[in-house]
């Protein structure tokens, strides 16, 4: 068992930092379309508004492995055929956004209602309340549902060994055909999930300590 | 005070969808006059001043303030109404600071954003307010460090920064402890006995008295009784001011017989 | 048409099973985590923190193949409702305990004040109001546990992503297919989600 370890050690984290490169790049592109659909969905009236409401739900109604499937074979039916990288890129960008969009959105609309009151009676702009005064605040509320974002993106990369994309889960199956030793593979990339996944909380909650400082 | 009318409200009407708030409300406010505006909750004194400063939209009738008209059922421009606002400043019963922003920055952001005034100009002004009350020393602290009477000393000055042409207050002090009601009233009577013009929703009746120069009973969805602060807590004309007054200068009595001009001093 | 519905069949057969298996763990957790018995709150933690951290895929290659290796061989239905409901239990086990602390602490106070001991307290007094708060939540999980249940199919389970996935390697058309299928599973989560929604706020409307 402890030969299995140390022969693929290097490649299962080969494998891992590839996930994490693929999580932190959609989740910045991810984060930055669902604030501003979050912008549309609460100030965009009812056709702006409408269309982002329902792909969030369209986003949070289908199974996430379903969602890559379109993408990746589906598309193939119209003779579009994506690689796995971009298909993988595409995905977590379109997935994470509907759920960012929930995010950012939850965390606007929990502001307290004086807040939007004491703006207004000082006489600031729509803008300037929502850079000044929501927004702040609203990123504080949101810290928690951030991690769990991360948390989420992450995990959905093991689902994109089911085409082809060569990250850590792959190279585990490989792994375990190859030596028939499914056991301690597993059980090793359960373990760096969990490491990534508890260093991802921990840089969190130090965030949140930090900005919210005031509370 | 001079006769300059600063608010007109004529007719007002509010509903909340069916339910109507308050119905034909007329009432002239002068400038440097202080009103005060009492009655039992639920009679529509807050959704009121609110509709002065345009935050509640409201359904029928007109005001004018401080030039600017109103029209129920229209909704006004927002640069019409962000220019209102930075003429009107208010204070609200559970402050409502920015959380997320120091004394001094609550301060500075409105007249720095709106006015445009340089951050310098800004601070020593606000240090200015905040030397009034005492409370200089807290100009780096957050808000939540602060008691309920210091942040409410703090929204205050953060009203008056804009300086405001006409101040409303929705019932300053009910959410205070009790200790902690007097520093903030002590200001509110300064910035009256420095001629600004207020309206002032409170349930302070003696404050009332003392400051106002003109009392405002809601009741029932409209203006119960209005006139000279004393004549209207110590003799009221109507009966449902007098019921009104009855039940809150003394609360336990059941009798009706209970005597109003008494009962003033038994608060 | 016939071979999607028996898939739909063992989704909901899958979700059933899963979600006992998370309600009952996740209680145990919430109250073990809730008690004042040290090693208790310590497994239960550890228990929650841990298994909510691993991806439900890697619990499913686990519990499948590692666990096969050292001689638990478990069938691939097994394996799966195991390892969701090991999954879940940990996301119910939060949820209960939030419902419980959520919970005014007066109402302790109120019910022991009364001489109500601290089982009789928690039965008769928290949990009954716990249980609105807790609902939200817990159909808001379980929409996500059918969304889940589409990953056994890598273990061989023949459930309605199993059954998409076949019949689009036999009619080569693969996005009527996949599409199919992520109608029945929307139609489920839209049931969930605004229907029982609507439901709770109706219940919870006609109780205050």
């Amino acid at each position: 068992m402890f030969h299995i370890v140390a022969l693929y050690t290097g490649v299962l984290l080969k494998g891992a930092l590839k996930d994490v490169v693929l999580t932190v790049v959609s989740s910045i592109l991810a984060l930055i379309l669902g604030a501003l659909g979050a912008i549309g969905r609460i100030y965009g009236g009812p056709i702006v508004g409408g269309a982002i409401y329902w792909y969030v739900e369209i986003i949070r109604g289908l199974p996430a492995i379903l969602q890559l499937f379109i993408l990746y074979f589906g598309l193939s039916q119209f003779g579009i055929d994506l690689n796995p990288l971009s298909a993988a890129v595409i995905w977590l960008v379109a997935y994470g956004t509907g759920y960012a969009v929930e995010i950012f959105r939850a965390g606007i609309v929990d502001v307290a209602e004086g807040q939007h009151e004491a703006a207004k009676a000082l006489g600031l702009s729509r803008f300037t309340t929502l850079r000044k005064v929501i927004i702040p605040q609203a990123f504080v509320s949101m810290m928690p549902n951030l991690t769990s974002f991360l948390v989420l993106q992450l995990k959905n990369t093991t689902m994109l060994y089911l085409i082809g994309y060569a990250d850590i889960m792959y190279q585990a199956r490989l792994g375990a055909d190859a030596t028939e030793q499914p056991g301690p593979l597993y059980l090793m990339v359960a373990v760096e999930y969990l490491v990534i996944s508890a260093a991802i909380a921990r840089i969190g909650s130090r965030v949140e300590r930090r900005i919210a400082a005031y509370r | 005070m001079s006769n300059e009318v600063v608010v007109r409200v004529n007719n007002v009407t509010k509903r909340f969808g069916e339910r109507v708030i308050f119905e034909s409300v007329s009432l002239d406010v002068k400038k440097s006059e202080v009103v005060a505006i009492v009655g039992p909750s639920g009679a529509g004194k807050s959704t009121f001043i609110r509709c002065i400063n345009h935050l509640h939209a409201f359904d029928g009738g007109s005001i004018e303030v401080l030039g600017h008209v109103l029209v129920g059922g229209t909704q006004p421009t927002r640069a019409e109404l962000q220019q209102l606002n930075s003429k009107v400043g208010m204070v609200f019963q559970t402050f409502n600071l920015f959380p997320h922003l120091t004394v001094l920055d609550n301060i500075i952001l409105a007249p720095m954003q709106v006015k445009k005034i340089a951050r310098q100009d800004a601070t020593d002004q606000a240090m200015n307010l905040l030397k009034m009350v005492g409370l200089q020393q807290k100009a780096q602290s957050f808000p939540k460090r602060l008691s309920g009477g210091e942040q409410q000393r703090v929204a205050i000055c953060r009203a008056l920064a804009m300086e405001p042409e006409l101040m409303l207050f929705d019932e300053p002090t009910s959410m205070l402890d009790p200790e902690l009601v007097g520093e903030v009233l002590e200001f509110i009577q300064r910035l009256a006995g420095g001629g600004m013009t207020m309206l002032l929703v409170t349930h302070e009746m003696m404050f009332a008295k003392d400051v106002a120069d003109t009392v405002v009973i809601m009741a029932d969805g409209g203006i119960a009784e209005k006139g000279p602060a004393r004549q209207v807590l110590e003799a009221p004309r109507t009966e449902r001011a007098r019921s009104f007054l009855r039940r809150v200068l003394s609360p336990m009595a059941h009798d009706d017989r209970d005597l109003v001009a008494n009962g003033g001093d038994e608060t | 048409m016939p071979v999607f519905l028996k898939g739909v069949g063992i989704t909901l057969e899958l979700t059933a099973a899963a979600l006992g298996i998370a309600l009952i763990l996740g209680f145990l957790l919430a109250l073990a985590r809730l008690s004042t018995i040290r090693p208790m709150v310590a497994i239960a933690t550890t228990y929650i923190e841990v298994v909510r951290s691993i991806p439900v895929l890697v619990l499913l290659f686990l519990s499948y193949y590692s666990l096969g290796q050292v001689g638990l061989k478990l069938s691939g239905p097994v394996a799966a409702t195991v390892s969701l409901g090991a999954f879940y239990a940990t996301l119910y086990a939060e949820i209960f305990r939030g419902g419980i602390l959520g919970v005014d602490r007066g109402q302790t106070e109120a019910a022991r004040a009364l001489g109500m001991g601290r089982r009789m307290t928690m039965v008769r007094v928290i949990l009954p109001q716990a249980f609105f708060s807790i609902l939200p939540n817990a159909t808001n999980q379980l929409s996500n546990l059918i969304k889940d249940t589409s990953l056994v199919f890598t273990l061989g389970v023949a459930d309605l992503m199993f059954q998409a996935q076949a019949a689009s390697a036999t009619t080569f058309q693969p996005m009527d297919m996949l599409l199919l299928a992520g109608m029945i599973y929307f139609a489920f989560y839209l049931i969930l989600s605004k229907v029982l929604a609507r439901w709770e706020i109706n219940v919870q409307r006609s109780r205050s």
